[in-house]
C-alpha cells in the first residue's frame, strides 16, 4: 500500500532534486509524444537537445538565447521571492526595447562611444517605468498585479506595432514594418568573429552577481525579504513595505528592459514587430526552475534555452512545428510544480495490512 | 430518554505528536461535562473526532451502544451530535434566518416556527431578519446554538465558548446550558478556564499531552487541584508586589484620535492616558473594540499627530516603530506568526527585525550576520528559549518559545516602556508563568508596561492601573486594587 505522509520539514535535498526530476520527466514525456507522432523518440530527443549545441555556433546560439532568459529571471526572482506576481516581464522587455530603440534611432547617423551606454540606460529606464505601473496600482489602489502586468504586455506590443508601422518605420524601407538599422555605435559588440554571441551576456552575469549580493548580504535585501513574507511585519519593524514592493518591481522591470536592449542592439539591430519569442513569459519558468536562486537561474536559463534551439533544429530536420519548443517549456513547468509536491509530502510504501 | 456517549480507545497521531493517546471516556445525559486541558493537550482533536471533522487512527465512538462511523461533520449531525465551534461559522452579510436555513432541509415556514419556539423556550431574543454583522458576539453564539437545537441534538459540544463573551453574556450562556442539560441534552464543555469549570460543570475530565489524566466530580476538586492536574506540576502562584508609587511620568497620550477607512476596523475616540515609570497600565476589553488599532497607534504602525504622544519629554506621534525604538520603546504585537515574527525565517533573522541603532546588525547597508547571531544566542539563553539552534526556522518553535524569543528580542535593549498585546494568548501555563514573571520583573526595574489584553485574570494579576476599552473609547483609569472582574465585565459590555 502507498501512503502519503506530510513532511515535518521541507527537505533541502528534495528542494534541489525536484528541478532535475522535472527535467527528466519532461524528457520522458517528450519522448513519448515524439513516439506517438511517429518519430523515433531517442533520435528526436537527440535532434532536440544535443544536435543544436554540438558545435561552436550552436553553443554561441545557446548563450545568446540564455542571456535574456537569465537576465529577466533574475529580475523576476526579486518579485517572486517577495510575493509580488509580476508576470508582465514580456511587456517590460518590449517597452524597454521601445525606449532604447527610440534613443538609438535618434543617433542613427552618429558614431561615438557614449551612444551605447545611453541606449542601454534608456532600456533599463523604459522597463522600470513600465513595471512601475502595476507596482503603483498595487500599492496605492489595491489592484491585482497579475492582471495589470499581464494586460500591459499586450499594450506594449501594440505600441511597438504602431511605431514600427507608423512614425518610426524606415523611410527607405519599402513599407516593411521595421525601423532603420541602428548605427554600429548603438550596437552591443560581438564577442567572436562569425558568432552572434554579444556583450549582453556580461550584463546578465553582472545581474547574477549583484542580485545575489543584494538579496543575501544587504539590509535592503533583508527588508525586501521581510516585506515579501508579511507587510504587517515590515510595518511593525519600521520598514517602508510599500516602497519595497515598488522597488522589486523596478528591479524586475529594469532587468527585463535590459534584456530587450540586448535583443535589439545585439542580434536584431533595429526595431521590428517580433523582437522577442516570449522570453518574458518563458523566464517565469526559468526563475522557478532555478529555484529563484541566482546560480540556479543560470543553469535553468541554459536548459530552457535549449528548447528554443531544439525546436528550430527539429523543425528543419524533422519537420516538427517549432511550437514543440513551447510544449517542452510547458512540460518543464508542469512537472516542476507537480514534483514540488514532494517538498511537503513523502510517499511511503508500506506492506499490505491484514 | 437517556443518552450515553462512549469514546473507546481513541488514538490520533500527527507527525511528531500524539494528539490523542488511547483515550477512553464515557458521558451520560443529565450532566454537564468539562473537558479541560492546556492548549495542545488534545481536547480540540478529541471533540473534532466526535464531530466528524477528524477521523481517528484507532478507536471507536458509541452513542447509546451504537458504533458510530463519523467520516464527516454531516455524519455527526445525522447522529444528533451538535457542535458550536470557538470561531463562528456564519455568513456576516446574510440575515440570521438565511444563515439558519442554509443547512436545514425544512420548509421556510416550519423552520421559522421551530426557531420561534426554541427562542421562546430559552428566552433568546434575536431579530431573525437582520444581518449577522449587526449582532454581538454573544448573539452570534446563540445563533450557532439555535442551529444545533433545530436538529434536536442528543449531544451538544461547546468549544471554548466564552473567549469572546462578556461576563454577563457568559452567565447567560451558563443558564442556557444548564437548562439544556435538564432537558436531557448531554453537554460537553471544552475550556481551559478553571473558574468556569467550577461554576458550570458536574464532572471534569482533564487532558495533558494527548492523554486522559483524570476524570472526577467537581465537588471533589478545587481550582488549585485542577490546575495542577492540567499542568502536571505544582504551580507557583505569582503575586505582584505593589509598585512603589512613582510620579515620574513616562508616556502621555493626549486627545488621540484615529479614523479608519476600513469598515472592519474600530475608530479610536479621544484617547487620553499617562503611564508613570515602573507602572503597568492594563487595558481590558473584548477583542475587536479597538485594541489592535490602539496598539498600532502606540507602536507607530499607524502614525498620528506629533503632539498626541509624549514620551520621555519628546513628541513622537509622527515616528515609525523603528524610530520609536530609538527612544527606548519596545513592542510585542498580538499576532506572533503573522506580525511579530516570520515563521519561514530563521531565528536569528527574526531577531534582526528589532534593528535598534546600537545593535550594529546592519553596517553601511550590509548584514552583519555574526553580530546578529551572537545577539540571538544571548536572547535564547537569557530568556529560556528551548533550542540551541539559531539557524532553526521559527515555525518549528512552539508558541511559548516563540513568544519568549519575541519578548526577549524586545527586552534585550532594556527599553523604558514595553507595549504588549495579548502576550500570553494561546500559550500553555508554564510559558504564561514565565512571561508573567518577566513582565513583573520589568516593573521592578522601574520600567513601564502598557498591557493590552483580553484576559481579565492576567490584567488583574499584573496591572497597577486598569482601564477598559469599548468601541474605541477608554474608560476612566482605575487603581487595580479597586477593580474586580465583575466590574471590568460591566465596563467591557459598554455600561458605565
Amino acid at each position: 500500500m502507498i501512503k502519503i505522509v506530510k513532511r515535518d520539514q521541507p527537505s533541502r535535498a528534495i528542494f534541489f532534486f525536484t528541478p532535475v526530476l522535472a527535467i527528466f520527466l519532461t524528457l520522458v514525456a517528450g519522448g513519448l509524444i515524439f513516439f506517438i507522432l511517429g518519430f523515433k523518440p531517442f533520435e528526436a530527443l537527440k535532434f532536440f537537445f544535443i544536435v543544436p549545441i554540438a558545435d561552436k555556433y550552436g553553443f554561441s546560439e545557446l548563450l545568446l538565447k540564455a542571456t535574456p532568459l537569465c537576465l529577466i529571471a533574475i529580475g523576476l526572482s526579486f518579485c517572486f521571492k517577495s510575493n509580488n506576481w509580476n508576470i508582465g516581464a514580456e511587456g517590460q522587455l518590449t517597452f524597454g526595447a521601445i525606449v532604447s530603440g527610440g534613443v538609438a534611432l535618434l543617433f542613427y547617423e552618429q558614431e561615438g562611444f557614449y551612444i551605447l551606454p545611453i541606449v542601454i540606460l534608456a532600456g533599463a529606464i523604459g522597463g522600470m517605468l513600465y513595471a512601475s505601473i502595476p507596482a503603483i496600482l498595487k500599492t496605492y489602489f489595491n489592484t491585482n498585479e497579475i492582471l495589470v502586468s499581464l494586460m500591459l504586455v499586450y499594450v506594449s506590443k501594440l505600441i511597438l506595432d504602431y511605431l514600427v508601422v507608423g512614425p518610426w518605420s524606415n523611410p527607405e524601407g519599402f513599407n516593411f514594418p521595421e525601423t532603420r538599422q541602428f548605427s554600429d555605435s548603438a550596437k552591443l559588440p560581438l564577442l567572436f568573429e562569425g558568432l552572434r554571441i554579444h556583450a549582453g551576456i556580461f550584463l546578465a552575469l553582472a545581474a547574477v552577481v549583484i542580485s545575489w549580493f543584494v538579496f543575501y548580504k544587504t539590509y535592503l535585501g533583508f527588508q525586501m525579504k521581510v516585506s515579501g513574507f508579511s507587510l504587517k511585519t515590515a510595518k511593525y519593524a519600521g520598514y517602508k513595505g510599500k516602497k519595497m514592493i515598488i522597488l522589486v518591481f523596478l528591479i524586475s522591470g529594469a532587468c527585463a528592459g535590459l534584456a530587450g536592449v540586448g535583443e535589439i542592439t545585439g542580434p536584431i539591430g533595429q526595431l521590428h514587430r517580433e523582437i522577442s519569442p516570449d522570453y518574458g513569459f518563458t523566464a517565469i519558468i526559468v526563475a522557478f526552475l532555478g529555484r529563484l536562486h541566482p546560480v540556479g537561474i543560470i543553469f535553468a536559463s541554459l536548459v530552457v534555452a535549449i528548447t528554443y534551439l531544439g525546436a528550430e533544429t527539429a523543425q528543419i530536420f524533422m519537420q516538427i512545428p517549432k511550437y514543440t519548443g513551447q510544449v517542452f517549456q510547458g512540460m518543464i513547468l508542469f512537472f516542476l510544480l507537480a514534483s514540488d509536491y514532494l517538498l511537503f509530502f513523502k510517499i511511503k510504501f508500506i506492506g499490505l495490512k491484514k | 430518554m437517556n443518552t450515553n456517549l462512549k469514546i473507546s480507545n481513541v488514538t490520533k497521531i500527527y507527525p511528531g505528536c500524539v494528539a490523542n493517546d488511547n483515550v477512553s471516556l464515557e458521558f451520560n445525559s443529565g450532566k454537564i461535562y468539562a473537558l479541560l486541558g492546556e492548549n495542545g493537550a488534545g481536547k480540540s482533536t478529541l471533540v473534532k473526532i466526535l464531530s466528524g471533522v477528524i477521523i481517528p487512527d484507532e478507536g471507536k465512538i458509541y452513542l447509546n451502544e451504537n458504533n458510530l462511523k463519523l467520516n464527516s461533520p454531516l455524519d455527526a449531525k445525522k447522529n444528533d451530535i451538535g457542535m458550536v465551534f470557538q470561531h463562528f461559522n456564519l455568513f456576516e452579510t446574510l440575515s440570521v434566518f438565511e444563515n439558519l436555513i442554509i443547512d436545514s432541509d425544512e420548509q421556510r415556514e416550519s423552520l421559522r416556527e421551530k426557531i420561534d419556539t426554541i427562542m421562546k423556550k430559552y428566552n433568546f431574543s434575536i431579530d431573525l431578519d437582520i444581518p449577522i454583522l449587526n449582532l454581538s458576539a454573544g448573539q452570534k453564539q446563540k445563533v450557532e446554538i439555535i442551529r444545533c437545537l433545530i436538529r434536536n441534538p442528543k449531544v451538544l459540544i461547546m468549544d471554548e465558548p466564552t473567549s469572546v463573551l462578556t461576563e454577563q453574556e457568559t452567565s447567560e450562556l451558563f443558564l442556557s446550558l444548564k437548562k439544556f442539560s435538564e432537558e436531557g441534552i448531554l453537554i460537553i464543555y471544552i475550556t481551559h478556564k478553571l473558574k468556569e469549570v467550577m461554576q458550570l460543570c458536574d464532572e471534569v475530565a482533564v487532558m495533558r499531552r494527548g492523554k486522559l489524566v483524570s476524570v472526577s466530580e467537581i465537588k471533589n476538586e478545587n481550582i488549585e487541584s485542577l490546575a495542577n492536574k492540567m499542568v502536571g506540576q505544582n504551580l507557583k502562584t505569582i503575586k505582584k508586589k505593589k509598585a512603589k508609587t512613582s510620579s515620574d511620568q513616562l508616556i502621555k497620550i493626549t486627545n488621540l484620535n484615529f479614523t479608519s477607512e476600513d469598515p472592519f476596523e474600530t475608530n479610536l475616540i479621544d484617547i487620553n492616558f499617562s503611564v508613570n515609570r515602573g507602572e503597568c497600565l492594563g487595558i481590558a476589553g473584548i477583542s475587536g473594540n479597538g485594541q489592535s488599532e490602539l496598539f498600532q497607534v502606540l507602536s507607530g504602525e499607524i502614525i498620528s499627530e506629533k503632539n498626541s504622544i509624549e514620551f520621555n519629554n519628546n513628541y513622537i506621534g509622527d515616528l515609525n516603530p523603528q524610530e520609536r525604538r530609538e527612544y527606548l520603546m519596545a513592542f510585542s504585537p498580538e499576532d506572533r506568526l503573522e506580525q511579530a515574527a516570520i515563521p519561514q525565517m530563521k531565528i536569528f533573522e527574526n531577531v534582526a527585525l528589532n534593528n535598534f541603532k546600537s545593535s550594529n546588525f546592519f553596517n553601511n547597508g550590509l548584514i552583519n550576520e555574526n553580530k546578529i547571531k551572537e545577539h540571538s544566542k544571548k536572547i535564547i539563553s537569557d530568556f529560556n528559549v528551548n533550542t540551541d539552534n539559531i539557524e532553526l526556522k521559527s515555525q518549528f518553535l512552539s508558541g511559548g518559545n516563540l513568544q519568549k524569543l519575541i519578548i526577549g528580542r524586545e527586552l534585550i535593549t532594556s527599553p523604558d516602556l514595553l507595549i504588549c498585546f495579548n502576550p500570553t494568548w494561546g500559550l500553555d501555563v508554564g510559558a504564561i508563568n514565565y512571561i508573567h514573571e518577566t513582565l513583573i520583573k520589568i516593573n521592578e526595574q522601574n520600567k513601564s508596561i502598557i498591557l493590552i489584553s483580553t484576559d481579565t485574570d492576567e490584567l488583574l494579576k499584573l496591572s497597577d492601573k486598569i482601564s477598559v476599552i469599548h468601541k474605541g473609547k477608554l474608560s476612566k483609569i482605575m487603581n487595580a486594587e479597586e477593580v474586580t472582574s465583575e466590574k471590568l465585565g460591566i465596563l467591557m459590555g459598554g455600561a458605565n
